[in-house]
């Protein structure tokens, strides 16, 4: 089955506002892939779009090698789970399940099959007779994907159907709808303002904010090569030491951080020397320091949280505007760091990355 | 509005709400009231002059009101007489209103809604037809006063205003009671408490917040209630006497019984006009808009 | 805490007193039924009776208006209940301008008197050749009962989920499958009230039929002309039988409404 979804140059205009400036994006047959960023970015606005219930303002959208322009929003090859599930409560579970296939005119007996089958898959067997005020919300989030399951779709579109579930729950379900979306061969197109929820279940990620694309790549690259201060500062927790380009060497670059010395990390991006930019690190890439390390920094100790495997150490150094965060493996400082000690940290080129300055974080609802 | 409509509904239902939205607006509400006032402003004409040098429009039939002394009189003794059934009203429902809102249990609420309806849902007639009963001139109230000594002869309580007042009172407390529950229900009994914590006294309590607050369900119950009394027939007919007509028993004398329905119209249009001013009064002394009524 | 006990009890006292004003007169009607008397009255009593419901039931004029009492009430079911609900579907769609002006005018038939209403529908339909009678009241009578039914349904619609609409739609489903399926069984217990309303606001309308009737009598019309012309006990039975039937349908409505609830807190 190809379920490949294309949007080609595709952007949308309330008025004066942008919520989507012109993109294109690629979407494999049987992938998962997530739009992630802050509320207010567009991800909502492009799910419509592939759904069809908003009409782009320029560009178009392809399933599976057929053009969506003309095809309304009830005659799309997709189906969708609402943030709030939509679930009909005035309808049984099995209704709710058979209703996609009701009304395409099929038998009872055939739509009794399919919500059957559908019930087990969703590890929900023999409660189609249920109403659904008598679910819990764990079950509601089960019946929701059978009932979107049901009319077979080519692409299934999720708005944050997590984001109602309890912490757990949350843990949970993500497993499952993995395994279900493994199963089950479709196209998930997901959408969630959680990194967490994202990082562990796509294939591929698309970081958005204020209406553009940011990144799109695997959960690891997101991670270890951030392409914009942005998906750097939103994805995962990084520190942020704000400096100018020295020198240009190979991959490598070489930032001046005023008083804090000079660090070496790798090119994120085109940079050119004299620009202003941010050097980015992971606290778990700062470990105590060693004499082959190329960055050092030499921070005192604010706080010290101890969270079982490992320790997060909130520092400072003298001359930088913010805090360092620093995670160690427990065996590394345990009982041997505290409030006021000095540490002096090294970190390696390769796992350090070196951004321009970006606009300023667009975080708000815009 | 029809591309919200068509997104919603598709296209042949959203033909059938606008048709059926349209034919009550505009053959049912509009065209009747412009056609009404349209007859006010001409004379009453036999069906061979209509056309002629006499069909013309004229302030005539309004003169005619302006001019008469009785019905004059009676205009502005239904207008005063109506907005004394509102005070009245108002005074009697709100004790009954607070206590639904804001005292009574979930339990008494239900009892007492249950009772306030059960006199409602007998009509309007039957309910005013009781208390013709009860102050006709050898009726129980009569008696009872005479038998404790009150009175030492039966008093004719149904000559003069006091029968309709009573009866209209009576017939309309529940357009008064409904709208201020409802206001008064959505104010957080804390404030109240916080008001009494800081020492202010019962009638400081509901004259500062209460009342306040309930603000649009007075206005609306104000207006339901005026706009009933000002256009009864059934009361005044029922319970007056010839000495208190009521205006729109004028107006039915010029249709049913003066046989000049321009004049009735033109009559009617005052009506119109006077409780339509009293709506615009009211929601200018109160600051609401159209849009707080019927809530 | 003293005043505030004697705001307890006096309140109560005032709930007293209000209940018996709003219930003696319909006591006194109802008792009057049974005195063997010309004019109704409890005092003098002259001998208890049933024989006023026996002339009730055979006064061939009172049945003859309350057939046309429901005949009227049905046809403004008919008409008005089908506009009521488009007016507020409308209403609940509709972003723009105009919104309020309609707003305004669906309201305006309840600010309006009753006679207004009946005086300008029987101008209007007399120009078109329509005179004065059941048809014309059903008309008369729907042009402010719609409005209430477009107060209840839009009061319903106001806590429906539009997502459900959108989930269906997504689902395949086609407009008006959506509606079928979704809007309408949602929306059921407000048009149920709703037609239960209109048919009681027809039943007892008086002001209103009073100019467009024609020739034609309705029950509250009967009764008025009862009370002017003719006045017997027979009248009190007839509002004996009103008030029992009231009764009963509020109990009934009652316990129904009890009994849903139950089974709702149950199945959780």
């Amino acid at each position: 089955m190809d379920s490949r979804v294309h949007l080609d140059n595709i952007s949308m205009k309330f008025g004066d506002f942008t919520a989507v400036h012109p993109l294109d994006l690629d979407i494999q047959s049987g992938e998962f892939f997530s739009f992630l960023g802050p509320s207010g970015c567009g991800k909502t606005t492009l799910l419509n779009i592939v759904s069809g219930f908003l009409e782009p303002t320029t560009g178009s959208v392809n399933i599976g090698n057929e053009p969506m322009a003309a095809v309304p929003a009830n005659k799309r090859p997709t189906s969708m789970i609402f943030q709030n599930l939509a679930l009909f409560p005035l309808m049984s579970v099995a209704e709710n399940i058979e209703f996609g296939l009701e009304v395409r005119g099929v038998s009872k007996a055939e739509r009794r099959k399919v919500s059957d089958r559908l019930l087990e898959l969703v590890d929900l067997p023999n409660s189609g007779q249920y109403r659904i005020d008598d679910l819990s919300g764990g079950q509601k989030q089960r019946v929701a994907i059978a009932r979107a399951l049901a009319v077979e779709p080519k692409v299934l579109l999720l708005d944050e159907p997590l984001s109602a579930l309890d912490l757990k729950l949350r843990q949970h379900m993500r497993t499952e709808l993995k395994e279900i979306q493994r199963r089950t061969e479709i196209t998930f197109i997901y959408i969630t303002h959680d990194q967490g929820e994202a990082l562990t279940m796509s294939d591929r990620v698309a970081v958005m904010s204020a209406g553009r694309l940011q990144q799109v790549d695997s959960p690891i690259e997101l991670y270890r090569k951030p392409k914009t201060a942005f998906v750097a500062e939103f994805v995962g927790e990084n520190n942020r030491l704000p400096g100018k380009v020295v020198s240009i060497d190979g991959e490598q670059v070489v930032v001046d951080c005023g008083a804090a010395g000079q660090f070496r990390g790798q090119m994120g991006t085109r940079l050119e020397p004299g620009q202003p930019c941010g050097l980015y690190v992971r606290p778990e890439s700062l470990q105590a320091a060693t004499a082959e390390d190329v960055n050092r920094l030499d921070v005192s100790v604010e706080t010290v949280n101890f969270e079982g495997a490992h320790l997060t150490l909130e520092t400072r150094h003298a001359q930088l505007p913010t805090q360092i965060h620093v995670q160690a493996d427990q065996r590394a400082y345990g009982g041997q760091v505290e409030q006021g000690s000095t540490l002096s940290l090294g970190f390696q080129a390769d796992e350090t990355v070196v951004l321009p300055e970006d606009r300023p974080l667009e975080t708000a609802d815009d | 509005m029809i591309k919200q409509l068509t997104a919603r509904f598709g296209r042949p239902m959203t033909l059938v709400v606008l048709l059926l939205l349209w034919f009550w607006l505009i053959v049912l509400v509009l065209l009747p009231q412009l056609i009404m006032i349209d007859y006010s402003f001409k004379p009453n004409l036999i069906p061979s002059q209509l056309g002629g040098p006499e069909d013309v429009y004229t302030l005539g039939n309004y003169q005619t009101l302006i001019g008469n002394d009785i019905h004059r009189t009676i205009f502005f003794k239904t207008i005063w007489s109506s907005i004394l059934v509102t005070v009245l009203t108002l005074l009697v429902s709100y004790p009954v209103a607070y206590f639904l809102a804001q005292l009574a249990t979930a339990k008494q609420v239900m009892l007492i809604a249950l009772l306030l309806v059960i006199p409602y849902w007998i009509n309007e007639i039957l309910r005013t037809f009781s208390w013709y009963l009860i102050l006709s001139f050898q009726g129980p109230l009569n008696a009872l006063l005479l038998g404790l000594g009150f009175i030492d002869r039966p008093v004719r309580f149904l000559t003069g205003d006091g029968g309709v007042l009573i009866g209209m009172v009576y017939a309309y407390i529940l357009f008064m009671v409904f709208p201020l529950y409802n206001a008064i229900e959505s104010l957080d009994n804390n404030q109240v408490r916080a008001a009494r914590n800081l020492g202010a006294g019962l009638i400081r309590i509901h004259w500062r917040i209460v009342i306040p607050h309930a603000k649009p369900g007075i206005a609306t119950g104000c207006i339901m209630v005026f706009m009933l009394a000002a256009g009864s027939y059934a009361v005044p007919a029922l319970l007056g006497s010839p000495g208190s007509r009521w205006f729109t028993q004028i107006i039915y004398n010029w249709f049913f019984e003066g046989g000049d329905w321009n004049m009735g119209a033109a009559y009617a249009f005052v009506l119109l006009i006077l409780c339509i001013g009293f709506i615009a009064a009211v929601m200018k002394v109160f600051r609401i808009g159209l849009g707080d009524i019927g809530k | 805490m003293t005043s505030q006990r004697l705001m307890y009890w006096s309140i109560r006292f005032y709930l007293v007193v209000f209940f018996i004003y709003l219930f003696t007169p319909l006591v006194i009607m109802s008792v009057a039924t049974f005195n063997d008397s010309r004019f109704p009255t409890i005092w003098p009593w002259r001998e208890t009776t049933w024989r006023w419901f026996g002339e009730l039931a055979n006064d061939t004029a009172m049945w003859e208006a309350l057939l046309n009492s429901f005949i009227v009430g049905l046809g403004v079911l008919a008409l008005a209940v089908p506009i009521g609900v488009s007016a507020g579907l409308f209403l609940s769609t509709y972003e723009g301008k105009g919104k309020n002006f309609y707003y305004s005018l669906m309201l305006s038939p309840l600010l309006t008197p009753g006679v207004i209403i009946g005086i300008s529908t029987l101008i209007f339909w007399r120009n078109l050749g329509v005179s004065g009678g059941i048809g014309l009241t059903v008309i008369a009578q729907t042009t402010f009962i719609s409005a209430y039914v477009m107060l209840m349904v839009l009061a319903r619609l106001q806590r429906f989920d539009r997502t459900l609409e959108r989930a269906a739609y997504s689902l395949g489903a086609t407009h008006s499958q959506v509606v079928r399926r979704v809007l309408l069984p949602y929306l059921k217990p407000a048009i149920m009230t709703a037609a239960v309303i209109a048919f009681l606001q027809s039943f007892e309308n008086y002001n209103t039929t009073l100019f467009v009737r024609g020739f034609d009598t309705t029950l509250t019309v009967y009764i008025a002309t009862k009370v002017r012309t003719g006045l017997t006990p027979a009248v009190n039975a007839l509002g004996l039988i009103m008030i029992l039937v009231t009764v009963v349908l509020a109990v009934a409505y009652e316990v129904l409404r009890r009994r849903e609830q139950n089974r709702k807190d149950t199945a959780v």
